[in-house]
């Protein structure tokens, strides 16, 4: 390794995924390259849908995969977000138990929380005979960090708890903020990552979106979670990581009226986070942009990336993989690269750039270096 | 690098009072901002008092920002954003040129915006949907809003931790400022009153008719509440440079979460958030001269946060809930907490719990400043924040040197 390299922002331990494909970080490793179809999606829910297909979990049921215990009122978004907690802690070698669950916590990313359920729980107030007659247990789901506390709750994890609405920037907004939090001090390890849930209200405010010319990708959900810790703690008890998030660099175009304008700030976001990781352009191996085809020529991230690196450099799109996942777009990015580090040894070491932005012109990146688990995988 | 930290503008937008003036008027005076709900149809609800920011007219704050493109919540946080740069006395163009950026906490975001959604999809189907409202759905448009208001080009951070979210705002824009990631912050917290709140809060119990007497006997729960609460936060050395007035430091704070039940505080878990607070701030509890309590005025809060009071501290000082005047503006909360700690200390004065009638016999004995504003020298205050979620924020003020 690099002696000059600054210490990284934080280091990822573990991770888990759950997608339309996938349960779990190997399982979604094999699914790369795959070029996933979506899936029909008819009868899904008692409401139409605008599209016949999306990147989503079709049979999702909470109890198979968490028990009937404490599932009986979370929303698809909580049960998303614990079932990716779940195999997050599944994937990595730290242990949580009494002796530090007080510096373990949550950081997840959303756009609004759960909308079918603020939505459900609005249209009741209008449907019901009184306004007042809503379901007071389903109430916590209708606030948007009901996942983070529900996650909390099931993994009995008392450290920070934090829910960071960040829209297609939140798995990176999220990594910020667990970031500063590790090197704070404030906690040992977090459970970061990102949570989108597919429904009709999503379903329909996508497509009233849409732009001509666009050729977005299906809809997609699920959750991906890293489990992030202070990278001197990891090397100093002798552990390995997945891989070392170097930096994590957010920006903000007020004026937003042109996709060069948040292209150029994205890119001003870029270099800052490898001035500080100390490396070059060409140290690059990989960006991933959060592209879904919305946007005719690419937008602003294509624009970045193709401002700053050569050809050469791999582009990935996960998008293709997962459909147009919004809040857990930028988080399954990043949950692509390290799918790549888990399954090919010669990226040992090599470092990728993920991008994100919002319509509102919020952009950001993070720069990950990537280890490959070999032979030294803590579950062999 | 580390950088002390420090407030030098307060902006709330809220319905006691908007501007520093006003606002630091109706504390000292126990004015109350609860009325009538007209932002929606209350009329099928046994309950329909709320904090209405009445009348509010974003066109008489924001200065670039169309608002019929931003939903009310946006609008407030851009307001407020607004207000703490002028009380600051920053120059807009040097602040719009600098490391600036925003971090504002929320409840429930745009959910007035979700609720027309909600209308309209009743009324004409999913494919009635209006784009434009549509655009205004993500919760991250609160700190957008601010950016792009002040033309700011560092992160714009929304974080939605519910109820305890102004104090996470506050407490991350104090790591960035004092780790020199950025210069200058516009930190706190907005949301809106909406229907499905109410409606929520009503079948929990916890919402009580016309007054909200946090800590009294009899006590029966909070009103909703609305507005913006943001301050602007920039290193010592900064405001030192510039001459700004320097109203006070933020010495630290403390975050941890009960994970234990979504909606039961616990009190324990709220005394070591109390600890981890004073810890990461350098003072210990006898060092607090006020707390600003996160006081909701439910039995189950105000309970469990006296109990966590005596539990940490050996002499409790005096324990206010502003929320007897301002209902409970939920992700704002914390943040208007925060403005009226900071204008107690520059001030001198201890805000009023309102609407308090009696002792409980049931709380621990605490001090709850009843019913009219005291005159104190304030040097230390905490400022305490619960949520949804068993989500504790306890940051930590101190009197300007």
């Amino acid at each position: 390794m690099n002696p000059t390299i600054a210490t990284p922002l934080l280091s990822i331990t573990g991770w888990g995924v759950l997608s339309s494909t996938a349960v779990g970080a190997d399982d979604f490793a094999g699914t790369l390259g795959t070029g996933a179809e979506a899936v029909a999606v008819p009868d899904m829910f008692d409401r139409r849908l605008p599209d016949e297909r999306a990147h989503v979990l079709v049979d999702f049921h909470p109890r198979d995969y968490l028990g009937r215990k404490g599932t009986s009122f979370i929303d698809r978004s909580t049960a998303l977000a614990m079932v990716g907690c779940d195999l997050a802690l599944s994937d990595t070698d730290l242990v949580v138990d009494d002796e530090n669950r007080h510096r373990v916590g949550v950081v997840l990313g959303t756009t609004a929380g759960s909308i079918a359920s603020t939505s459900d729980y609005s249209r009741e107030t209008l449907t019901q005979d009184k306004p007042y007659l809503v379901n007071p247990v389903l109430f916590p789901n209708a606030v948007m960090n009901g996942a983070a506390g529900q996650c909390a709750i099931r993994f009995k994890l008392q450290g920070i708890n934090a829910t960071v609405a960040g829209g297609t920037l939140a798995g990176i907004t999220a990594l910020r903020y667990a970031g500063n939090a590790l090197r704070k001090g404030y906690a040992s390890a977090l459970l970061t990552g990102a949570v989108e849930e597919f429904s009709p209200q999503t379903a329909w405010g996508l497509r009233a979106l849409r732009r001509p010319g666009g050729h977005s990708a299906p809809v997609g959900e699920g959750a991906v979670v890293l489990v992030a810790e202070d990278p001197q703690t990891v090397r100093a008890t002798g552990r390995q990581c997945d891989a070392d998030v170097l930096a994590v660099e957010l920006g903000f175009d007020p004026t937003n009226t042109t996709p060069t304008g948040v292209a150029a700030a994205l890119a001003r976001c870029v270099d800052r986070a490898l001035r500080r990781a100390g490396l070059s352009r060409d140290e690059v191996w990989a960006v991933s942009t959060g592209q879904t085809g919305a946007e005719p020529d690419g937008g602003p991230e294509r624009l970045a990336a193709d401002m700053l690196f050569d050809p050469s450099v791999r582009r990935l799109r996960v998008a293709d993989l997962v459909g147009d996942s919004q809040a857990a777009s930028a988080a399954f990015q990043v949950a692509e690269v390290l799918a790549h580090h888990r399954t090919e040894p010669v990226l040992h070491g090599r470092v990728s750039v993920i991008t994100a932005h919002t319509a509102d012109g919020a952009v950001g990146a993070a720069l990950v270096r990537g280890w490959h688990r070999g032979g030294r995988d803590h579950r062999v | 690098m580390t950088r002390r930290v420090v407030i030098t503008g307060l902006g709330p937008v809220s319905s006691i009072g908007i501007g520093t003036v006003e606002f630091g008027a109706a504390l000292r005076t126990g004015r109350t901002g609860i009325s009538p709900i007209t932002s929606f149809d209350a009329s099928g609800f046994p309950h329909f008092m709320a904090g209405e920011v009445q009348g509010f007219e974003p066109t008489k704050f924001v200065q670039v920002l169309d608002p019929s493109q931003w939903g009310r919540t946006s609008l407030f946080a851009a307001s407020a954003a607004r207000l703490a740069v002028e009380h600051a006395g920053m120059d807009p163009d040097r602040l719009a040129a600098s490391a600036a950026g925003s971090s504002i906490g929320t409840t429930s975001g745009e959910s007035q915006v979700i609720e027309h959604l909600t209308e309209q999809s009743l009324a004409a189907g999913f494919t009635g949907l209006d784009p434009a409202l549509v655009r205004q759905v993500p919760a991250s448009r609160l700190a957008h809003a601010v950016n792009r208001e002040l033309g700011l080009t560092g992160e714009a951070t929304t974080i939605s931790t519910a109820c305890a979210a102004s104090n996470y705002a506050l407490g991350y824009a104090y790591d960035l400022i004092s780790s020199g990631e950025l210069d200058y912050m516009l930190a706190g917290g907005a949301d809106s009153v909406i229907r499905w709140a109410h409606a929520g809060f009503y079948r929990l119990g916890a919402l009580t008719a016309e007054a909200c007497a946090p800590f009294s006997q009899g006590r029966s729960g909070i009103l909703t509440g609305e507005g913006g609460a943001v301050l602007f936060l920039e290193s010592l050395d900064s405001a030192v440079d510039r001459g700004a007035e320097i109203l006070a430091e933020i010495l630290g704070y403390g975050l941890n979460c009960d994970a234990n039940h979504m909606v039961a505080p616990d009190s324990a878990s709220i005394a070591e958030c109390m600890r981890l607070a004073h810890r990461n701030a350098g003072i210990t509890a006898a060092d607090v001269d006020y707390i600003c309590a996160h006081g909701t005025g439910t039995p189950a809060n105000d309970s469990a946060e006296a109990r966590a009071v005596v539990e940490v501290f050996e002499q409790p000082p005096p324990i206010s809930s502003i929320k007897s005047m301002l209902g409970h503006t939920m992700g704002a909360a914390s943040g208007f907490g925060a403005i009226a700690s900071v204008l107690g200390m520059t001030q001198g004065f201890i805000p009023p719990t309102m609407n308090f009638t009696a002792a409980d016999p049931d709380l621990p004995p605490i001090d709850p400043v009843a019913n009219r504003a005291r005159t104190a020298m304030l040097r230390i205050v905490q400022n305490n924040g619960f949520a949804f979620g068993g989500n504790n924020a306890i940051v930590i003020f101190g009197r300007a040197a």
